[in-house]
């Protein structure tokens, strides 16, 4: 499963768009540490496997 | 028409932001995972009103939000009003001169009105324009604006960090004067 993230996505529209958050701001910093820290968590199975359920699902309905 | 392998795989990557915000939002895993897995079902149901092209991510942060906004209400717990009046009482001790310890700052992340946290995550953390910001919150830009100007205030004064130049001369000037009486 896919878990990686992509960087060029999680950067996306950073720049600019809170000048009030900047690198210069302790809070911009310490904001993005901490939801950067969040993002990289290891993502649990359930939701590859619920994906592949609602695939599943919706491919049955569709043959029946 | 069926879920495209695009939307799929759109679907899969978003998941570390979805769960990011899930838990800024809720501060509890559990809920939060939760939280995503309905987001993931109802997107999949949904799935061709989503317009191909358009922002895929802003779509899902969109349903996450209503979600946990509506199972807010059914719990019937009350959204903080924004004036809140936590901050006079919270004491907050940053550690050293100038380094914000993490944890310092979730605690402060968490005495933040509803309103105002979700603005400064969007804008300060998911990487959102403050147009996209107002879609997903269904608010004016102006309202999103002014959410996390408030938001960063409120952190600034939680966490004692003045408000302009964080380390200027004023904090310089305390320093050197303290040390030397």
């Amino acid at each position: 499963m896919t878990d990686k993230k992509e960087p060029s996505e999680r950067r996306a529209g950073r720049p600019g768009s809170a000048d009030v958050l900047g690198s210069n701001s302790e809070i911009g910093r310490k904001l993005r540490q901490y939801y950067d820290g969040l993002v990289s968590e290891e993502v649990p199975d359930r939701f590859a496997q619920l994906l592949q359920q609602l695939d599943q699902a919706e491919s049955a309905a569709k043959s029946e | 028409m069926a879920v495209t392998a695009d939307f799929k795989s759109g679907l899969l990557a978003a998941i570390p932001n979805l769960r990011a915000f899930a838990v800024s939002l809720t501060h509890n895993t559990d809920r939060a995972d939760d939280l995503v897995q309905e987001t993931l079902v109802k997107a999949w149901d949904k799935h061709e009103s989503f317009q191909p092209g358009t922002n895929l991510k802003a779509w899902l942060f969109t349903i996450l939000r209503n979600e946990f906004y509506s199972q807010m209400r059914k719990r019937g717990r009350e959204i903080q009003d924004s004036d809140g009046i936590m901050t006079a009482r919270l004491a907050v001790h940053p550690s050293q001169h100038g380094s914000l310890d993490l944890e310092d700052f979730r605690t402060a992340l968490e005495r933040l009105p509803e309103d105002q946290r979700e603005a400064i995550i969007l804008i300060g953390a998911s990487g959102f324009s403050y147009e996209e910001a107002a879609e997903i919150c269904g608010c004016a830009v102006g309202t999103i604006k002014s959410r996390v100007s408030r938001a960063r205030s409120r952190l600034q004064e939680l966490l004692g960090i003045s408000g302009e130049g964080e380390f200027g001369p004023d904090s310089i000037a305390v320093q050197i004067l303290g040390a030397v009486v």
